[in-house]
């Protein structure tokens, strides 16, 4: 760097150079962050209540598998996802059910019921769940999630497919 | 603190010579004519930021590609202004290279010793055209396909090799999802790799040879 | 180019470095002021002029009249002009490969064809002179582009004046700088230079007079719906105009009734499941572009009849049918197509009438159609135009042939008994109620044109005339 009397001049034009470098930048770089993160602004939004099963199918004490599929508006495009989950009738009476999901609250695996163990084991980590959902062995942090149900005057089982936490 | 973390990086990066060799140089007395080819620059950086953000949600198929780009517009954050500012841009970005070169022809700046940088200069000249050419098929509205059909038909009216680079540019007889996926490949990948390649060619070439000066009539 | 030149370029370089400025700040600096003008630029050409869309590509619609961008457009006029040569005209690719490649070839060897050292302006009047009239050329034709060469009377004058300015002027401007180039050696530079600005003078002149002999055509220019709630009202009003005589309203319909040909044909209604959750929006574009035959639905797409749907429209239609009947999407608040009549209320044209028209009327009702010549484009038109337009719309009288058309009632024509002058309107479907008392209550009262030529009038409630 020369001359000490230019000192005031080239410093002025060096941090203005920085200022509208960084004001571009700026300017680009929040639309730009938003742009990006717009899907994970959106609203989830609650599926149609499903229909996954009826009373009169479900035998009592064992959890009865279903499954179901959804499909959301994504975009400008529609995609269908399937879910899974246990319908568990503790005794004879209609209301006494429990709906489980069958996603491990670990790490997302797909839960299965082991009718020799009688428990619900999770293939990725060992995990391991009572029938009602609670965690008997391995990783995962809470029970499984469940699902809110309504049961019709003619034993139609129909959930709210939004899983929630255990009470 | 900082001075010590600044001669650390220095010792490895070597940072004072790159201060001393590319920025500290010494150039004729400017004009504002000259910055044309760092606004050129600055297009293309500008360009390729919005176009990465835009390849996030464009789909380059023939089912998608137009609704993909509605839903850039009208429904993704400041999609209207990523898309908006990438499609003024290209056309700035054409105007801009092309009065640079009309800068450097009108001071024979091509001449002894920079007739290199003329010539990759001329590549990118090219290569910003073909950039605009491929990325105006890409919304796949009515306008696009049939500029493209027209444009890629005069390439095919070569005698002999017509039908060759007719089909070799087309992916096929008519236009298709193949044309559409190889143009998108052209404008994000193939174009930009081969001008990314050229600026550095071009950028050495004015650091080496320093910007040239004005003509007077000494010269 | 011997070593002595060289030094002395070299020496004059250093000379001007000596008395020159810093890459760094100072160079840099009028770089970033420059590279904000042009972001500021970009920020307000998205903002404010934003991307003009046009509708989806459609390869079955040939009508659609191919432009490239504008930095391509000298090109495509360049063709159009080299096109008119006799003889030469007809092998296409001198013109769309030798001139160009040419081109490319003389500026890409521009350094080791310009040789001479000479780098001021005065000594390089050939070079300057070439490339001025190449720039004015690609300036000029990209002006011209949208003039037809062969005017549509036959007249050649407009195509005669664009290949002077296009064509002769600068083929005989560059024959003249290459022969004083070489000839005139004491005074090439003055002739070269009025030559130059003689013939740029003579191509601006040619061009500004072809531009003002040509009549624009008035563009058509398409609108394209840009929100869900444009698209949707869109697609409803494609299917009030194409489906709802068949499948209805709602869609809903399972035997056809009053349409000829397919009178007491089954159908599945369209806006259930067994559709909708069935077949996704590229199989329901592909059922109405080329129809279901066996079921007896008709093709409605361009593939089958230039004045059928175009792919984006065809969109619209199933964009409408999924936001309405399809139970996993959920439709946007979208307002009535004219606000309900209050009691005694007097609808006007820029309110009421106009959407409806636009929903039901003006598909055959405009220019270009074959509808009698009644225009209802317009608020003009509607009262004034058409081959009877004396009898079309008559302010207060129930007769009105437009009241008595929407209201069931065909006109007999008097000049061949038996036969409908005018028939039912719309001709496939009926009005809703609700429109047709619009109607009533518009020409019975004067049809207003504004809001506020309607605020002063009242409906004659039935409570206040009460009928004998």
């Amino acid at each position: 760097m020369s001359g000490s009397n230019r000192v005031t001049r080239r410093d002025f034009i060096k941090v203005t150079t920085g200022a509208v470098g960084g004001l571009i930048t700026l300017v680009m770089g929040i639309p730009a962050l938003g742009y990006l993160i717009d899907p994970a602004l959106r609203e989830n939004k609650a599926g149609k209540p499903v229909m996954v099963g009826n009373l009169a199918d479900i035998p009592v004490g064992t959890p009865y598998h279903f499954s179901f599929t959804l499909t959301k508006v994504n975009g400008w495009e529609r995609t269908a996802s399937t879910f899974g989950g246990f319908i568990l009738r503790k005794t004879e009476d209609p209301k006494d059910i429990i709906i489980l999901s069958s996603r491990c609250t670990h790490l997302s695996c797909r839960v299965n019921w082991n009718e020799d163990a009688g428990a619900f084991l999770c293939p990725c980590h060992d995990a391991k769940f009572s029938p009602e959902g609670q965690v008997l062995d391995g990783p995962p942090p809470e029970p499984l999630r469940r699902f809110a149900y309504e049961v019709g005057a003619d034993g139609a089982i129909t959930i709210t497919p939004v899983e929630l936490k255990e009470g | 603190m900082w001075n010590t973390l600044y001669n650390w990086l220095d010792e490895r990066l070597g940072l004072n010579d790159l201060y001393t060799n590319l920025l500290d140089r010494p150039e004729p007395l400017g004009n504002w004519w000259n910055t044309l080819g760092s606004a050129s620059l600055f297009l293309f950086l500008l360009q390729g930021a919005t176009g990465i953000f835009l390849t996030v949600y464009y789909t380059p198929s023939p089912d998608h590609a137009y609704d993909s780009i509605q839903y850039i517009m009208n429904d993704v954050a400041f999609g209207w202004l990523i898309r908006g500012i990438h499609h003024w841009g290209a056309s700035l970005m054409v105007l801009v290279v092309f009065i640079h070169m009309l800068r450097v022809f009108v001071t024979a700046s091509y001449k002894y010793p920079r007739e290199l940088t003329w010539l990759v200069g001329i590549g990118l000249l090219l290569m910003t055209l073909g950039m605009g050419f491929t990325g105006y098929l890409l919304p796949w509205h009515q306008m696009a396909y049939w500029a493209t059909t027209v444009g890629t038909q005069i390439a095919g009216s070569l005698p002999f090799l017509g039908d060759f680079v007719l089909k070799t540019l087309r992916g096929g007889p008519d236009l298709s999802a193949l044309t559409l996926q190889r143009f998108f490949a052209a404008h994000i990948w193939i174009l930009p790799a081969a001008l990314v390649a050229l600026i550095g060619a071009h950028l050495y070439l004015i650091i080496k040879h320093g910007e040239s000066h004005f003509p007077d009539p000494e010269d | 180019m011997n070593p002595e030149t060289k030094q002395k370029i070299n020496a004059k370089y250093e000379r001007e470095l000596q008395r020159g400025e810093f890459f760094w700040p100072d160079s840099i600096f009028k770089d970033v002021i420059v590279s904000l003008g042009i972001f500021l630029v970009l920020l307000l050409l998205a903002t404010f002029v934003g991307v003009h869309d046009a509708p989806k590509a459609d390869p079955s619609d040939t009508s659609y009249i191919p432009r490239p961008e504008w930095y391509f457009l000298f090109l495509f006029k360049f063709l159009a002009l080299y096109g008119q040569i006799p003889v030469l005209g007809k092998i296409e690719w001198v013109a769309t490969v030798v001139i160009p490649g040419l081109a490319i070839a003389l500026l890409t060897l521009l350094p080791f064809i310009d040789k001479t050292p000479h780098r001021y302006y005065a000594r390089r009047a050939l070079p300057l002179a070439i490339m001025a009239i190449l720039v004015l050329g690609i300036v000029l034709l990209t002006f011209l582009a949208d003039v037809p060469t062969v005017a549509a009377d036959g007249s050649s004058l407009l195509g005669t004046l664009q290949t002077l300015a296009g064509l002769v002027i600068p083929s005989l401007a560059y024959l003249a700088f290459i022969m004083f180039a070489y000839r005139a050696r004491e005074n090439a530079v003055r002739l070269i230079s009025w030559t130059s600005l003689l013939a740029g003078v003579l191509m601006i002149g040619c061009t500004v007079a072809t531009l003002a002999l040509h009549q624009p055509a008035a563009a058509e220019a398409a609108e394209v719906p840009a929100s869900l709630v444009d698209r949707i009202v869109a697609g409803q009003d494609l299917y009030s105009i194409h489906c709802v005589e068949c499948h209805g309203e709602d869609g809903a319909v399972t035997t056809i009734e009053g349409v000829k040909g397919l009178e007491g044909k089954e159908i599945p209604p369209i806006n259930g499941k067994d559709i909708l959750y069935t077949l996704n929006d590229a199989s329901l574009s592909e059922v109405i572009a080329y129809g279901r035959p066996d079921a007896g639905m008709n093709p409605f797409g361009k593939a089958y009849n230039p004045e059928g749907l175009t792919r984006s429209e065809i969109d619209y239609i199933v964009t409408f049918m999924r936001y309405s009947w399809d139970d996993r999407f959920e439709k946007p608040q979208i307002k009535p197509l004219f606000p309900p009549l209050a009691e005694g209320e007097v609808p006007s044209y820029a309110v009421h009438i106009q959407p409806i028209v636009k929903r039901y009327c003006i598909s055959c009702h405009r220019p270009g159609k074959d509808s009698y010549n009644y225009f209802m484009d317009t608020y003009e038109n509607i009262l004034k135009s058409g081959d009877d337009s004396d009898s079309n719309v008559i302010a207060g009288d129930e007769n009105s042939f437009l009241l008595q058309v929407i209201q069931g009632t065909p006109i007999p024509d008097t000049v061949n008994p038996g036969k409908d002058l005018i028939g039912v309107m719309p001709p496939k479907g009926h009005l809703k109620p609700d429109a047709i008392e619009a109607f009533r209550r518009w020409i019975l009262m004067g049809m207003p044109e504004t809001a506020e030529d309607a605020a002063g009038l009242t409906w004659p409630t039935p409570a206040a005339t009460p009928k004998p």
